[in-house]
């Protein structure tokens, strides 16, 4: 043997402080696996908890935007106020002072301009489709049984490019109401409420009492139980001679080419008078605002079942670094800078953390598939939605390992650059 | 010289009480030293700040001919690692792995440990390990890991090997064995080797034995000479 030989110890060898990391996690099996089970169910959980938020959001979303338009146009509720009347009986610069000042609304809702509308959505590049509707609130009689409730008038082709409408339809086509006036399409909710078979005929009452026979030729489930309810479809011909008045347009539906664009393209309709212009997010702001909740309550959930399976990682390797303390002073007695022992132990919490994450990751795909296999009623949701509905976006899932990675990242940093400070003299006079 | 020690004080605590006052010796390349004296005498101090792990309160401590406390952290590291070996009481095997693994723990960290495994196999054969290298140090006796230890100091080749009180938890027939390994090492391959020891017999092996009573250095005494190999 001989002595005095020096080795160029320039060249870095973090592999090898793997290796010594990888042998003192499978040393200690039994703290390693329990400390994986806490990673892996954190990350688990954060997996199911947000597939079950995004998946009801997304389901609500998608009913938002494709059940309904984009972009509605609808007529504004017109006030009848002391100066409407200042032009139609005075001159230009003359006013009309009220003894007893008018009060009231105008007789209809209507949007004034419907063809100016009509010419300026199709000259609009960003306009994929359009239609006009008129809602009317109407009394739905079958013998002895009434219901109120609203007939949307619709021109069916320009709907339906509108809409997703005819994934709705249970029986029957929305073609055979612009083919037959007197043909009705009910909500599903509806039909069974009035106790009505496809082919039974039902009478429509208008708000001055006018009644108009229909003949039920198909009903439509839109998912949402209030609207199956009360709403039905007719041709908007039909609709507006329910309405006693012929030309009649209550709402513009427009459909996008890119729904991104809703807000900005809403604002720059809306100064038009006769029409209040919302994008589909304004028209359902509350709900949207549930969202944001829903978020929060989730990021809080998840950072805390991070935090906990952290602290787990803390704990431990607070531990084992206790423990092996004169293992740390030997190490770097014989050559092993404070880097290396910090690396040591910081690569234990980062495996811990991969893997845990991987396996969470599995883990909460599998938890999903099950719960998306669950059926569940709601009075809210009825008919179509029987199973639970779970996102699977990967977003969640790269959230979820990311997040596991980080948490036990930083909470093996702490105790690891702890280690990596120790003095091996320190150590060994039992001062640390 | 090997190792220059010029006015070495050690102190500790508020006030500082002294443990090592003003020491000073030189030991030449190869020398077989043993640092005895009473318990709290400041031996294990002293061997502490001559090998690196410590710094003195004020003095030099010279390694061929590099002041330890000038030398920066990471220089200082590849210093331990290539030219030192240590040894303590006990012998500080890492659990988790086998004899032959802790052997090579300072290959490891120079990345030359498949270049050295023949060596530490080598070694352990020497020690009469042959067939514990592949035990977990649980599984090994004191006396056994201790010449793990042992091996571990040399896999190295290293220039000096320091060992704090080799012995103290070994029975006596491992003991004198852990000390014939120290002779045949030093003669072998001509490394200084400095120990600490509290037992007259063991101290009596070394070529020389430096005495501390109190902090301070009351005897140096210099035995029959080691014959011992030029080293390279």
């Amino acid at each position: 043997m001989c002595c005095g030989t020096n080795n160029d110890n320039k060249r870095r060898v973090p592999g090898s402080m793997i290796f010594i990391a990888l042998r003192q996690l499978w040393a200690r099996k039994r703290q390693t696996l329990l400390t994986l089970i806490g990673v892996m169910l954190g990350a688990a959980a954060y997996i199911a908890i947000s597939g079950i938020l995004l998946g009801f959001r997304e389901y609500l979303l998608d009913q938002m935007v494709n059940n309904d338009s984009h972009v509605r146009i609808s007529a504004k509720a017109r006030l009848v106020e002391e100066t409407s009347f200042d032009h139609i009986f005075t001159g230009k610069n003359e006013s009309l002072f009220w003894i007893v000042p008018p009060s009231g609304r105008k007789d209809s809702q209507k949007i004034d301009n419907v063809q100016e509308w009509y010419q300026r959505l199709r000259e609009d590049a960003d306009v994929e489709a359009f239609a006009p509707q008129l809602n009317v609130t109407v009394l739905y009689r079958k013998g002895k049984v009434t219901q109120n409730g609203r007939v949307m008038g619709i021109v069916p082709a320009m709907q339906t490019r509108v809409a997703l409408l005819e994934k709705n339809i249970l029986k029957g086509t929305l073609r055979e109401l612009a083919e037959n006036g007197q043909k009705i399409m009910l909500g599903e909710g509806l039909r069974e409420n009035l106790g009505l078979r496809f082919g039974d005929s039902i009478t429509v009452v208008n708000s001055r009492g006018d009644r108009q026979q229909f003949k039920v030729s198909g009903s439509f489930s839109s998912g949402n139980k209030q609207v199956d309810e009360t709403l039905s479809y007719v041709s908007l011909n039909t609709a507006q001679s329910i309405a006693g008045s012929p030309g009649q347009v209550t709402d513009i539906a427009v459909r996008l080419r890119d729904v991104r664009k809703s807000m900005a393209k809403a604002a720059s309709w809306s100064n038009d008078e006769s029409a209040k212009v919302q994008s589909w997010e304004q028209i359902n702001s509350s709900m949207l605002d549930v969202f944001q909740v829903q978020d929060m309550t989730r990021y809080m959930m998840s950072a805390i079942i991070l935090i906990v399976a952290g602290f787990g990682i803390y704990n431990i390797l607070s531990i084992v670094i206790s423990q092996k303390k004169r293992e740390i002073a030997i190490l770097r007695s014989i050559g092993y800078e404070s880097t290396d022992i910090l690396t040591i132990f910081m690569t234990q919490g980062m495996l811990l953390g991969f893997a845990g994450g991987l396996l969470g990751v599995l883990l909460g795909y599998f938890i999903s598939w099950r719960l998306s296999l669950v059926t569940f009623s709601s009075p809210m949701i009825k008919a179509k939605t029987t199973t639970m509905m779970i996102s699977f976006n990967y977003i969640i899932y790269v959230y979820g390992f990311i997040m596991a990675l980080i948490s036990t990242t930083v909470a093996s940093f702490l105790p690891a650059l702890k280690a990596g400070k120790m003095s091996p003299i320190d150590i060994i006079r039992g001062q640390e | 010289m090997s190792i220059r020690l010029e006015n070495v004080v050690k102190s500790f605590g508020d006030p500082p009480i002294e443990i090592i006052k003003n020491v000073s010796f030189n030991l030449a390349d190869g020398e077989f030293v043993a640092l005895t004296g009473k318990s709290g005498s400041g031996k294990s101090t002293l061997l502490y700040m001559i090998s690196s792990l410590d710094n003195p309160s004020s003095g030099t401590v010279t390694l061929k001919d590099q002041n330890i406390a000038e030398m920066d952290q990471r220089a200082l590291h590849r210093f331990r690692n290539q030219n030192m070996g240590f040894i303590f009481q006990y012998h500080y095997l890492l659990p988790e792995f086998t004899a032959l693994e802790n052997v090579l723990m300072p290959a490891i960290k120079a990345g030359i440990a498949d270049a050295k495994r023949a060596e530490a196999t080598a070694l352990l054969k020497r020690f009469e390990l042959e067939n514990r290298m592949n035990n977990l140090p649980s599984q090994l006796s004191g006396g056994e890991s201790q010449r793990v230890a042992i091996a571990r100091a040399l896999i190295m080749n290293p220039q000096y090997i320091f060992a704090d009180e080799p012995t103290g938890s070994l029975d006596s027939a491992n003991a004198i064995n852990v000390m014939e390994i120290f002779k045949e090492v030093n003669r072998d391959t001509g490394c200084t080797i400095i120990y600490v020891t509290h037992d007259n017999d063991f101290a009596a092996m070394a070529q020389k034995q430096i005495l501390l009573v109190d902090g301070q250095i009351s005897a140096i005494t210099v035995n029959k000479p080691n014959k011992k190999k030029q080293r390279a």
